[in-house]
C-alpha cells in the first residue's frame, strides 16, 4: 500500500526567521500599546523640529490639524507593521513548507524559499520604516521612500514567488 | 547482536524522537492534503497578496474606474443631477468598492492560511476517508469566502450600494462563510472525538 504523503519541513533558518518575525510583531503590538504616549510625544516633538517638512505655519488651528493627521498615519504605520508581520510570519511557514515538499527541482526550490522568506520578512519592515520616517520627511516622502526601498522590491518578491509556487503545484496536479 | 523485533528499522534518533516528542499522546506525522487543496490555498494567498499590492499601487486608477462605473450607472446609484448630493453618492460608492478590495486582501491572506493548516489537520488526524473528503470540500469552499468581497466591490459599482452589498452577502459571503464555519466546527468535533477516544483506557 502507498504511504500517505507527508509535509517536509523547510530549512530551519527559514522557520527561525518566521518565528522571529512573529515575535517582533507581538513585541511591536505590545509596545504600541504600552508606549503609546511616549511614541506620540516623540513623533510630535520631532515634527515640531521640522516645521517646513510638514507645512507648519505657526497658526495653532492649522498646525494642530496637520500634526493630528501625521500622527494618525504614524500610528497606522506601526499598526500595519504589527498586523503584516504576524500574517507574513505564518505565510512564510505555510508557503515554504509547500515549496520544500512539492518543488522538486534543485535551483527552483531554494530560490522560491529564499524569495518567500526574504520578501515576507522585509515587507512588513517597510511599515516600520514609513512610521519612523513620517516625523522627519513628512507623509508623502516617507511613503515614497518606504515604497521604493521596501514595499515594491520585497512585496514584489513575495508575489512573484507565490505565483511561481502556484504554477508549480498546478503543473504537478496536471501531470499526475 | 541482540534479537530485533519485526520492522525495527528506525534509527536511534528517530526512536528517541518518537518516544519523547508527544508525552501522553501518539506521535503523528503531519500529512499533506491533496494537491488540489494545496493549490487552492496557495492561489488564495497569492490573490490576496496581489490584491493588496494593486490596492496600494493602483489606487488612483481604481478611484477613476470606480467613479466612471458610478457615472455609467446613474439610475442604480440614484444620481439626481444635484452636484453636491451626487458627489456624496459617488464618494460613498467608491469608498465601498475600495473597502471590498481591502477586505478581499485581508480575508484572502487569512483564509488561505486557514485552509493550509486545517486541511493538514484533516489529513493527519481524521481517519474516515469519506469524512475527510467531506471536510476537504467544505473547508475549500469556505476558503473562497474572500471572493465575495470582490463581488461586493463590483456589485456596489454596477448595481448601487445597497443592491450590490445585498447580492454579495446573500449569494457569496453568507454561503461560503457558512461553509467555513461548518467545516471548522466539524473539524473541532472530529478532534474532540479523537481526544475522547485517546483518553479511554485501552483494554488489557
Amino acid at each position: 500500500m502507498r504511504e500517505p504523503p507527508t509535509w517536509r519541513l523547510p530549512p530551519v533558518w527559514v522557520l527561525l526567521v518566521a518565528v522571529v518575525l512573529i515575535v517582533c510583531a507581538e513585541v511591536g503590538g505590545a509596545s504600541m500599546s504600552r508606549f503609546k504616549i511616549e511614541l506620540t510625544r516623540w513623533a510630535r516633538g520631532t515634527m515640531l523640529t521640522h516645521p517646513a517638512v510638514h507645512g507648519l505655519v505657526g497658526v495653532r488651528d492649522v498646525d494642530e490639524r496637520i500634526l493630528d493627521e501625521a500622527l494618525v498615519k504614524f500610528d497606522a504605520g506601526l499598526r500595519l507593521f504589527h498586523m503584516h508581520a504576524e500574517g507574513m510570519g505564518l505565510v512564510i511557514i505555510a508557503t515554504t513548507t509547500v515549496a520544500a515538499t512539492l518543488v522538486r527541482t534543485a535551483p527552483a526550490r531554494p530560490l522560491i524559499i529564499s524569495l518567500l522568506t526574504v520578501g515576507g520578512t522585509c515587507y512588513p519592515l517597510g511599515y516600520l520604516l514609513w512610521a519612523a520616517l513620517i516625523p522627519y520627511v513628512g507623509l508623502e516622502r516617507g511613503k515614497a521612500i518606504a515604497e521604493w526601498l521596501v514595499w515594491i522590491p520585497f512585496g514584489g518578491a513575495t508575489i512573484v514567488a507565490l505565483w511561481w509556487l502556484a504554477g508549480v503545484v498546478a503543473l504537478r496536479l496536471v501531470r499526475r | 547482536m541482540l534479537p530485533q523485533a519485526a520492522r525495527n528499522d528506525k534509527s536511534a534518533a528517530r526512536c528517541y524522537h518518537l518516544a519523547t516528542s508527544a508525552p501522553g499522546g501518539n506521535p503523528i506525522e503531519l500529512r499533506r492534503p491533496p494537491l488540489a487543496i494545496v493549490l487552492v490555498a496557495v492561489l488564495v494567498m497569492a490573490l490576496g497578496e496581489t490584491g493588496g499590492a494593486a490596492l496600494s499601487q493602483l489606487r488612483p486608477s481604481i478611484d477613476r474606474y470606480a467613479t466612471a462605473r458610478v457615472n455609467a450607472n446613474p439610475e442604480a446609484h440614484g444620481i439626481s443631477g444635484s452636484a453636491e448630493y451626487d458627489d456624496e453618492v459617488r464618494s460613498r460608492a467608491v469608498y465601498s468598492a475600495e473597502a471590498g478590495l481591502s477586505f478581499f486582501h485581508t480575508h484572502a491572506e487569512g483564509l488561505g492560511l486557514i485552509l493550509f493548516f486545517t486541511s493538514t489537520l484533516v489529513a493527519s488526524v481524521v481517519a474516515g476517508r469519506r469524512v475527510r473528503a467531506a471536510l476537504y470540500v467544505v473547508l475549500t469552499a469556505g476558503s473562497l469566502f474572500p471572493l465575495g468581497y470582490l463581488v461586493y466591490g463590483a456589485g456596489v459599482l454596477e448595481l448601487g450600494r445597497e443592491a450590490g452589498i445585498e447580492l454579495a452577502e446573500r449569494w457569496v459571503l453568507m454561503p461560503l462563510g457558512s461553509a467555513a464555519i461548518a467545516g471548522l466546527t466539524a473539524l473541532a468535533v472530529c478532534l474532540a472525538a479523537r481526544a475522547r477516544a485517546a483518553s479511554r483506557p485501552s483494554p488489557p
